[in-house]
């Protein structure tokens, strides 16, 4: 008896100095495994005379009641503190960056149009496309600029040899669409047009435009008004005041400037507007012209201005990326130079 | 454009308004302004002060040494070398530290032993005119120490107009028409014009023979008149001082007056020293062809037909509406003067000017289309003026008037109701009215709902022709700013989706988010040096006339020759480039769109553009170029759909593709059908062209033809239940001769036993070392899984054995 006493009280110190997991496994092993100490001990039970055996067998199962509890206690505290040292962070910089990998950019002038498309469609208009290569008619005649008018000059249109015309603008599909879908029409072209100017840091050749046609029965001014308003909101991601002053468009009557209150000092009355370079002080940057769509637009697009009005605005694409990010120059949209397009992360 | 404020108080009342207000309101409602610009600050820092005494300069002839009262409590010493400086002159002065209008800064100093303590000025040194042989003597009672501005009211706000947006007004090209439109705005009487001068004109007397021997929409109206006893000095100070204001350096007293009309009226005017005019003639016609003359800025003209001129008897004398001729011009001994007051076609001023690289004043406005009744009332401001900017002038005839030009106003229809419609806005008939007669229009009540509306003559050249033309007027008057937002009403639609823009947006995203490749953008122009390099001269080209820059004529017909560009641009900084590209090419040679003029019947077609999307993707250090592109390839036509197609070595292909390792891409089991893009790696020569150095399978390239790959019909996405028994992988490695394809094998591996095989991917191909010459080694993996048991060792062998049986029948030996 006195020899199980021991091997109960030599477990169970084992068993408070096992240092892991693992140790513990193994004093299990040497007194509860299949040759285990426990076992042996039992062995001698039939060597033992009858009536001693029930209390040595209960001895037995005592002590192995004993060691069973003392290790399930000892794995407690050691998975306790193996979680406590595996949540000490020990090792762990919380500024490290993680791995990059390979990513795309998309241009950003497809990103702004893309923003601009989803704007647009929330509100019910279609995207369109219209040629590049466009008749002199549809750029010129058919938006009420002839042949003789000074308009044209200041358009430096790109001539080919077929006596087409690179299109100066987007609004030849003001036309296109009126013949295409009549009315009412909701659309927006956004675009690549062409002016033969010399290139510099804010003039380019090669631009983009968007176009926004809307026609209806009883459209006004004060739909336009409306639609600026949200659409320029959405884009600015900002709530934004607008004017709207008088301009000169052959294709419009009446035309107007659309400005918006200038988003780097706020507009007039903030406190930075006095010294605000962007604005000049104004308060106000000009943002796109628009206007009611002239009534022989409507009817070389083959409406009836009696029956129908509609308001059209363009919008420079490039611009609005230079105001955004505040790109400095205008020659960088086009090349493709890596440097410049991957700083365009989002999409 | 500059408008001095000074000025415009001539014609109306601006009390109480300030230049910020004039300028807001000017803006919203009439004309772009760009700044408000104070006039005159630097000469309200110069001095009235007296000459106390004045005595020779001890060691000068030429100069005067004075003691000058400037109102400092202490009398100043000044050395002054004008000539006509006198004991008890008031005179100007400007003190040491003080800046005169040019900036100069003045400092005590000594001349020829004296000190000076600031100078005495003259008209010139004051920026007042040219006038420099002595200084300026003063007029006036004001103590010493008064500001100059107090005797010289010069002082003026500017306020600037952005000339674009008064283009198509020419009414608001002098001072006249901007008081008109602030009479308006702020309902203050406008005065007359001539400011109730009066005018006799002679009814007879001297004339020259005038003629107009153009077309009168050449020249509407050519007015003229003669003037003796003229005598050139300086214009009158408040002439001068409204000229000085607005930038107009004063010349002498009848030019002055010319430019002073221009900038009030807008009318630009001329003056001839009638002496010069020879043959008592003056006669309006077009040049001849290769006629000359000399414009009085020196230069030799040589003319063209199409210029309109004013001539004499025996040549021109001025280049109609743009500039005179020097043998003509007013000089310091003219007496007699002819004065022009005209009106010329905007489009003739317009191209000779351009042509022959002339802009002035004149020009400009001429361009704008004048109101030929401007050249009368103008004609008799001017001479009403003469006799105060020259005394003693005399008026020798009538004025002549051959062109016997009338307006009988053009009348427009003007409906209420269709003003509210347009503008938004509910509009009163009385609201109507109030807006349009301060600006000169006649309102007569034509029925219940419309006015018969006069236009003014200022108005009607080509600014308002049609109703809607009015809607403006009274909207800008309204103010924009006072209509109210409103969302249009309109019966829900789904828009129209275009499925190429659309695609191509999808596109875009799935080549920079999945594919890892940079959008880029270039010129739609394919320049000369690069078309060169690529060996692309003798295609067919859409061609620009009047290429900005010489190297820029030929359009591009495909993407790729740019997208190399930029890959050459790229590939210095950075070791691989995974570039795309979305765009049209345009095709002379392919049918575009065709359009007949209704006018002429001639037919004019535009050259097909062609919507592609192109990718390369290049690197210097690694090869597999082509591998890494197809992957994506593949990918992007998974996303769209079309999972399947068929591909086959490309045929003709396009002078940059490597003729031996590029494919075209066919709709799917049908490789004979037209292609709808293509892949491949690039010719050797392109590269070496561009000096890259970049080896075998290093660059890779694809182009895709929008419209033909919509053309595939979408492939129906099938799914499959998720399998209930276990999927066995098998690996299976051939050795294969080079002209077996993989698609064969893939295709031969699926049907070993169609049942079982659920997918077959090829996951290496190794060529070289250890392989006999010819050979490849191709390695698949096979799923095979049964719908109905777990399949057993059995099953795969049975497969194996199959396939080594059928692949052997294609030359290809199954390893291991
Ligand atoms: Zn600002």
């Amino acid at each position: 008896m006195s020899s199980l006493a021991e091997l109960q009280a030599r477990a169970l110190k084992e068993i408070r100095e096992a240092a892991d997991l693992e140790g513990l496994k193994r004093v299990e092993q040497v007194y509860l495994g299949k040759k285990g100490e426990l076992r042996q001990q039992l062995g001698q039970l039939s060597s033992l005379p009858k009536e001693e055996r029930p209390a040595f067998g209960k001895a037995v199962n005592d002590c192995k009641l004993a060691i069973s509890e003392a290790l399930e206690e000892r794995e407690r505290e050691l998975q306790a503190a193996e979680l406590t040292a595996r949540l000490s962070g020990e090792g762990f910089d919380p500024t490290e960056p993680g791995q990059p990998f390979e990513t795309g950019t998309l241009h950003p002038i497809s990103q702004i149009t893309e923003e601009l498309v989803d704007v647009f469609q929330g509100l019910g208009f279609s995207w369109l496309d219209g040629p590049e290569v466009e008749f002199e008619y549809y750029n010129f005649d058919a938006l009420g600029i002839p042949g003789d008018h000074p308009a044209r000059e200041s358009h430096d249109t790109f001539w080919l040899k077929d006596g087409n015309v690179l299109r100066t603008h987007t609004s030849p599909v003001q036309i296109r669409a009126m013949e295409r879908f009549g009315a009412p029409l909701s659309v927006i072209v956004p675009g690549r047009c062409f002016r033969n100017e010399t290139v510099d840091a804010s003039h380019e050749h090669t631009f983009y435009q968007m176009e926004g046609l809307m026609v209806g029965r009883d459209i006004s001014v004060s739909h336009l008004v409306y639609t600026m308003k949200t659409c320029l909101r959405e884009i600015l991601k900002r709530d934004i005041e607008i004017r709207l002053r008088p301009g000169y468009f052959p294709f419009v009557e009446p035309g107007f400037e659309l400005d918006v209150n200038c988003p780097f000092c706020g507009g007039i009355g903030s406190p930075d507007c006095k010294n605000c370079k962007v604005c000049k002080q104004s308060g106000w940057i000009e943002m796109l012209p628009c206007g009611m769509v002239h009534p022989d637009v409507l009817r070389s697009g083959g409406l009836d201005p009696e029956e129908w009005t509609g308001f059209a605005f363009g919008l420079g694409l490039q611009r609005l990326v230079m105001v955004r990010y505040g790109v400095n120059d205008i020659r960088d949209f086009t090349g493709g130079d890596l440097r410049f397009l991957r700083q365009f992360t989002r999409v | 454009m500059l408008i001095s404020l000074n000025w415009l108080q001539r014609y109306v009342d601006l009390s109480g308004l300030s230049p910020e207000k004039i300028a807001d309101d000017l803006t919203l409602t009439t004309a772009e302004t760009e700044g408000i610009h104070p006039f005159g600050e630097a000469l309200a820092q110069i001095l009235v002060a007296k000459v106390i005494d004045c005595g020779p300069h001890p060691e000068a002839d030429k100069l005067s040494v004075t003691k000058v009262d400037a109102g400092t409590g202490e009398l100043l010493q000044i050395v002054c070398g004008a000539p006509n400086v006198a004991k008890g002159q008031t005179v100007p002065v400007i003190l040491p530290g003080r800046r005169l209008p040019d900036g100069t800064k003045i400092k005590k100093g000594k001349l020829r032993g004296q000190v000076s303590h600031g100078m005495i000025c003259s008209e010139r040194e004051l920026g007042l005119s040219d006038e420099h042989k002595g200084i300026l003597v003063l007029d006036t009672d004001l103590a010493p120490g008064s500001p100059l501005t107090e005797a010289i009211p010069v002082r003026d706000v500017l306020i600037e107009i952005d000339n674009k947006s008064i283009n198509h007004r020419p009414d608001l090209w002098g001072h006249y028409g901007f008081a008109r439109e602030l009479s308006a705005i702020y309902g203050r009487p406008l005065a007359d014009p001539l400011l109730g001068r009066s005018l006799d004109l002679p009814q007879e007397g001297e004339t020259l023979a005038l003629s107009i021997d153009v077309p009168s929409e050449a020249c509407p109206r050519y007015i003229g008149a003669i003037a003796h006893k003229i005598r050139i000095q300086s214009a009158p100070d408040w002439m001068r001082y409204l000229l000085i204001a607005v930038g107009q350096r004063p010349i002498n007293n009848i030019v002055d007056l010319t430019n002073f009309l221009m900038l009030d009226l807008g009318q630009p005017m001329h003056a001839f020293d009638l002496h010069a005019i020879r043959g008592q003639r003056i006669s309006v016609r077009f040049a001849k062809e290769g006629e000359t003359m000399k414009t009085l800025d020196g230069e030799e003209r040589v003319l063209e037909p199409s210029d309109l001129l004013i001539c004499d008897a025996e040549g021109p004398v001025a280049l109609a509406g743009i500039m005179g001729g020097e043998n003509s011009m007013v000089s310091g001994d003219t007496q007699s003067l002819f004065l022009e007051s005209a009106n010329f076609h905007p489009a003739t001023v317009r191209r000779s000017s351009a042509r022959l690289g002339l802009r002035t004043d004149s020009s400009a406005r001429f361009e704008k289309s004048l109101d030929p009744s401007l050249a009368e009332e103008a004609a008799k401001k001017f001479l009403s003026l003469l006799p105060e900017v020259s005394p003693g002038a005399i008026l020798a005839g009538p004025l002549q008037d051959p062109s016997a030009w009338t307006y009988e106003p053009k009348r427009v229809h003007l409906r209420t109701e269709r003003a509210s419609r347009i503008l938004g806005i509910q509009l009163e008939e009385s609201k109507v009215r109030s807006i349009l007669e301060p600006l000169g229009f006649e309102l007569t009540k034509e029925d219940e709902k419309s006015f018969i509306v006069g236009i003014p003559s200022w108005r009607a050249t080509k600014d308002i022709g049609i109703e809607e033309d009015l809607i403006e007027e009274i909207g800008r008057s309204y103010r924009y700013d006072n209509i109210p937002e409103k969302a249009p009403l309109r019966r829900v639609q789904a828009p129209y989706r275009d499925p190429e823009l659309w695609t191509l947006r999808k596109i875009r995203h799935i080549l920079a988010e999945d594919c890892a490749m940079n959008e880029v953008y270039n010129y739609s122009f394919l320049g000369d040096e690069l078309c060169e390099r690529l060996g692309l001269t003798d295609l067919p080209y859409a061609e620009v006339t009047n290429a900005i820059a010489s190297h820029y004529t030929r359009l591009r017909r495909d993407l790729l020759p740019g997208l190399f560009g930029s890959m050459a641009l790229n590939l210095g900084p950075q070791d691989q480039v995974a570039l795309f590209e979305c765009g049209k090419g345009y095709r002379p040679d392919q049918a575009g769109e065709t359009r007949v003029d209704p006018e002429t019947g001639q037919t004019r077609s535009l050259p097909q553009e062609v919507h592609q999307v192109v990718g390369l993707i290049a690197s210097r250090k690694d090869k597999g170029a082509y591998s890494l592109l197809r992957g994506r390839l593949e990918h992007l036509l998974t996303r769209l759909g079309r999972p399947q197609f068929s591909s086959k070595l490309l045929q003709e292909a396009p002078p940059w593709m490597h003729p031996g390792r590029s494919a075209s891409l066919h709709p799917p089991g049908d490789p004979d059908a037209p292609a709808f893009g293509s892949i491949g790696e690039l010719h050797p020569r392109i590269l070496q062209n561009l000096d890259l150095d970049l080896g075998e399978d290093q660059a890779a390239a694809f182009c895709l033809d929008l419209r033909s790959l919509l053309a595939v019909p979408e492939q129906p996405l099938s799914y499959r239940p998720v399998p209930k028994y276990p999927e066995q992988p098998v690996d299976l490695a051939f050795l294969a001769p080079e002209g077996l394809q993989v698609a064969t094998l893939t295709k031969l591996l699926k049907e070993a036993n169609p049942k079982l095989v659920q997918g077959v991917r090829l996951f290496e191909v190794y060529r070289g070392k250890g392989l006999p010459e010819g050979k490849k080694s191709l390695n698949f993996t096979v799923t095979l899984c049964s719908p109905k048991r777990t399949l057993e060792a059995k099953d795969e062998e049975r497969y194996i054995n199959r396939v080594r049986d059928l692949a052997r029948e294609l030359g290809a030996e199954l390893r291991g």
